[in-house]
């Protein structure tokens, strides 16, 4: 803990030290947005170098040999540790801990919403608490796949001990908490309520809550293209012997596919955001009301985040993907179809974003090429729907909790793609954009793609990570409680945006009360299904019956070692022979451990870190 | 092989049916005032009726699953050993392109071009939005502040802009929004069908469909369609005040 302890001293004075800088060079206040942002930069600085980086990065830049945290221990998951595994849970936890707090956010607008007036919170605030929910929750769907199991996950997937840049690794989990604490701090300030796509100029006009907001989702956005740089490097070049493309397990593909968009377009989110940032503090006009154009910043800021949520559900895929060839005892359907189709919607997904601006008043004849590309993602996204039906095909269905997740995704997700094409329709998406039902189609892709696959993965890789069983019947019961809690609270609000009630809005006309009171009902159902996860998961962690290497008979390289693996998760070097999916082939292994001592069978276990 | 294509392929008629059936006779629809809703509603229902068998496949397959696929995984016993089948991809990129082309062409283009239509218009009305009010100007000059009075079977042009933050002028019982963007001029054309007001339907407002900040929610506006003798009188008789 002393270098939390550090982190955050370190933090403090970086901040306080930004600040008293600023004022001593051009005077003014504390709370004056250009020494927020010093501060926020010597505050990150400090967070980082307390945390570790001074003996990480520091010692190096004095000729000393650099130093990571070695420590064994629950300690390593509060220090500055390379190792991919703790940096996976670290995520995990972290992001886990943002998503209870962006649903109990949440669970307060829909009491606002259960009736039309105000009633606990002002108009104003409403927009505030809405802003950030929408804000954590995409955080939490951007990184919480990739950055807990792609990191956990992919390394041992391909055989690898680590990942390629430790060190880097754990500056992009690391940069994590500022940003949350960052979010978290802006009502200090009068907070945001431009929502999290902050459209410019309410976004270069409102409360300085805003900056906080964009120096925070800036810093996110560092630590995206960090984490992608990471995967994709990883897995280029530290596959095992043997792990050709053509053997490289789905998710490992879907995580390379995601770390390809996060590393190479997340500079376009921040590009806005800086130039956000500089009309507020530096004077510059480039989105302000008075001749600025604000039809820019929406251009800037699709283009990132449109592709956005392919980096949201792709990760998605993978996992379903994943583990629904495990327990459909099949091979997966179509392999090398599926990965084309992944790296096709990374091709298209830079070519759509204008979808959202059909009504924006951009040039007419802009709608129909667009039009044209959403209309064209929707063949790849079928691709992995024709994968998951294929395989369940004829399959031999073993009805454990993450494939009853898989599938309340497959349900979900379903229509959330549906309703995707309606608003890829340009005549459709005039009536229908801004209204609740983009909210309704927006949860159903964004919480059935990315968050309920997030869920699947924790019920399919919980006992590799922990090394214990969790309750499958309570398990069950929590995949088919949420998932018909999850539709319950969304369908109505379809209803409602195609008759006409807008989205952000703390108040509503009397026609949509009916519609508002089921959703807020049904969403306080929904909220009450985490309770039983989190109690579920977190009892057994630690009092679980112990899972075994290998508890879901799988053939991926993870389930080959112990639960939970030791310190460089192989203790001989995997050689990689064979498909991973090839399940019905008999007893072809997709790898075998030559060096090990014992039976090199495939079912090469070792128990406790060396 | 035919005994799983079989009831996959009944289920997914039956769901079909059930889903068309459901499309035909449950309407989620608002009322229509105008043309473009026409339009709109039109290009709505047709996406519903291709989206139920693409909805319905999903669903018999996840059904025929559940009922036929089961397996106790405590035998450890593995499915067949098929890692694809060319012909079935083969098809299913086929359908599935075909079905993302027709969507294109229809009705994407010819709701785009009937949405957008031709560039004539009987009347011009300014519509210019503030946090958080809207200010309509007539074509005599006349400005109103309190509510917005138009002809019905009119085209009527809206040239719309604002003076601080992005709002969006829309009328959900026209089913069409454009933005106001400040310093630029959006235009949008909508011909009403039915004389009427709020009172009539909740969805003859003008709702801003932008967050624009603390008022968004409430920056909303009555519509009043009325006959072209009306409305001329109406706008005369106000034309003084502006």
């Amino acid at each position: 803990m002393k270098y939390l302890i550090r982190a955050v001293i370190f933090g403090f004075v970086g901040y306080v030290a930004g600040v008293a800088l600023t004022l001593a060079i051009r005077g003014g206040h504390p709370t004056d947005e250009v020494a927020v942002v010093i501060g926020f930069i010597f505050a990150l600085t400090g967070w980082l170098a307390g945390i570790g980086g001074l003996e990480a990065f520091g010692r190096q830049w004095i000729g000393k040999t650099p130093q990571l945290s070695e420590d064994v221990t629950w300690r390593r998951y509060f220090q500055f540790s390379g190792d991919h595994k703790v940096i996976g849970i670290q995520y995990g936890v972290t992001l886990f801990v943002v998503l209870l707090i962006g649903g109990v956010i949440s669970m307060i607008m829909r009491v606002e919403l259960a009736a039309p007036g105000m009633s606990i919170v002002s108009l104003d605030e409403f927009n505030k608490l809405m802003s950030m929910h929408g804000i954590l929750m995409v955080a939490v769907a951007v990184a919480g796949i990739i950055g807990a199991f792609g990191n956990y996950i992919i390394p041992i997937q391909i055989g690898a001990a680590d990942m390629a840049f430790p060190r880097i690794n754990a500056v992009s989990f690391w940069l994590v908490p500022p940003v949350a604490i960052g979010l978290l701090c802006a009502p200090l300030l009068g907070s945001f309520d431009a929502g999290w796509t902050s459209y410019a100029p309410l976004s270069v006009v409102n409360d300085s809550g805003q900056i906080l907001f964009n120096m925070a989702i800036i810093t996110f956005g560092l630590s995206s293209i960090l984490g992608g740089l990471n995967i994709i490097v990883t897995v280029i070049t530290m596959r095992a012997p043997g792990m050709t493309w053509g053997r490289l397990p789905i998710f490992t593909w879907a995580g390379f596919a995601t770390a390809i968009l996060s590393f190479s377009i997340t500079q376009f989110l921040a590009g806005s955001l800086v130039l956000v940032t500089m009309d507020r503090v530096a004077g510059t006009n480039f989105f302000g009301p008075d001749g600025g154009t604000s039809l820019l910043y929406q251009h800037i800021f699709w283009f990132y985040s449109h592709p956005a949520v392919y980096i949201m559900v792709l990760p998605g895929f993978g996992v379903i993907l994943e583990l629904v060839t495990t327990f459909a005892r099949k091979p997966l359907f179509a392999y090398k179809a599926t990965v084309g189709a992944l790296f096709a919607i990374v091709g298209l997904s830079v070519s759509v974003w204008a979808h959202h601006m059909f009504t924006s008043g951009m040039a007419n004849f802009l709608h129909g090429p667009f039009m044209i590309m959403t209309e064209a993602i929707s063949i790849p996204t079928g691709v992995i729907f024709l994968a998951i039906i294929g395989t369940l095909w004829q399959g031999k269905l073993w009805f454990r909790t993450p494939l009853v997740m898989a599938f309340g995704w497959l349900f979900t997700f379903m229509i959330g793609g549906i309703t995707g094409i309606f608003l890829a329709d340009v005549a459709v998406d005039i009536h229908l954009h801004d209204t609740y039902f983009v909210v309704a189609h927006f949860h159903y892709t964004i919480v059935g793609g990315a968050i309920f696959a997030l869920l699947a993965a924790f019920f399919y890789w919980f006992p590799k990570i922990t090394g214990r069983m969790y309750n499958d019947t309570l398990g069950k019961v929590f995949a088919i409680w949420v998932t018909i809690a999850f539709n319950l609270t969304f369908m109505p609000l379809f209803w409602a945006g195609i008759n006409g009630m807008n989205r952000r809005v703390g108040d509503y006309p009397d026609a949509y009360a009916n519609a508002n009171r089921f959703a807020s009902i049904a969403a306080f159902f929904l909220g009450a299904s985490f309770l039983l996860f989190v109690g579920n998961m977190v009892w057994s962690a630690f009092k679980g019956p112990k899972a075994g290497a290998n508890p879901w008979n799988a053939r991926t390289l993870e389930w080959q070692i112990s639960s939970p693996p030791s310190h460089h998760n192989f203790l001989s070097q995997p050689v990689v022979v064979g498909h991973p999916y090839d399940y019905g082939a008999g007893d072809a292994p997709h790898v075998v451990f030559p060096d090990a001592e014992g039976p090199a069978d495939g079912t090469h276990t070792e128990e406790g870190p060396v | 092989m035919r005994k799983t294509w079989l009831p996959v392929g009944l289920l997914w008629v039956a769901y079909t049916i059930l889903l068309v059936v459901l499309v035909r006779y449950v309407n989620v629809l608002p009322n229509q005032w105008a043309e473009e809703a026409h339009v709109v509603d039109e290009a709505f229902m047709l996406l519903m009726y291709l989206g139920s068998p693409v909805m319905a496949m999903i669903l018999a397959v996840m059904t025929w699953g559940v009922i036929a696929w089961r397996s106790d995984g405590a035998e450890r016993e593995d499915g067949p050993n098929h890692h694809t089948n060319r012909a079935v991809v083969t098809t299913w990129l086929v359908l599935t392109s075909a079905l993302a082309i027709g969507v294109v062409i229809n009705p994407g283009f010819v709701g785009l071009a009937e949405i957008r239509g031709e560039p004539s218009s009987d009347y011009v009305i300014g519509i210019e939005a503030s946090q958080f009010f809207w200010e309509i100007t007539y074509p005599n000059g006349a400005t109103a502040f309190d509510e917005l009075v138009i002809p019905a079977h009119k085209r009527v042009r809206y040239d719309v802009n604002s003076t601080d933050v992005v709002h969006s002028f829309w009328i959900p019982a026209f089913r069409v929004k454009i933005d106001a963007v400040p310093g630029l001029t959006t235009q949008l054309y909508i011909t009403a069908t039915n004389v009427g007001t709020l009172e009539d339907d909740h969805n003859l407002r003008i709702q801003c469909a932008e967050l624009c900040g603390a008022g968004h929610a409430s920056m909303a506006l009555p519509v009043r369609v009325v006959s072209d003798a009306e409305w001329t009188e109406y706008i005369a008789s106000i034309a003084g005040s502006g």
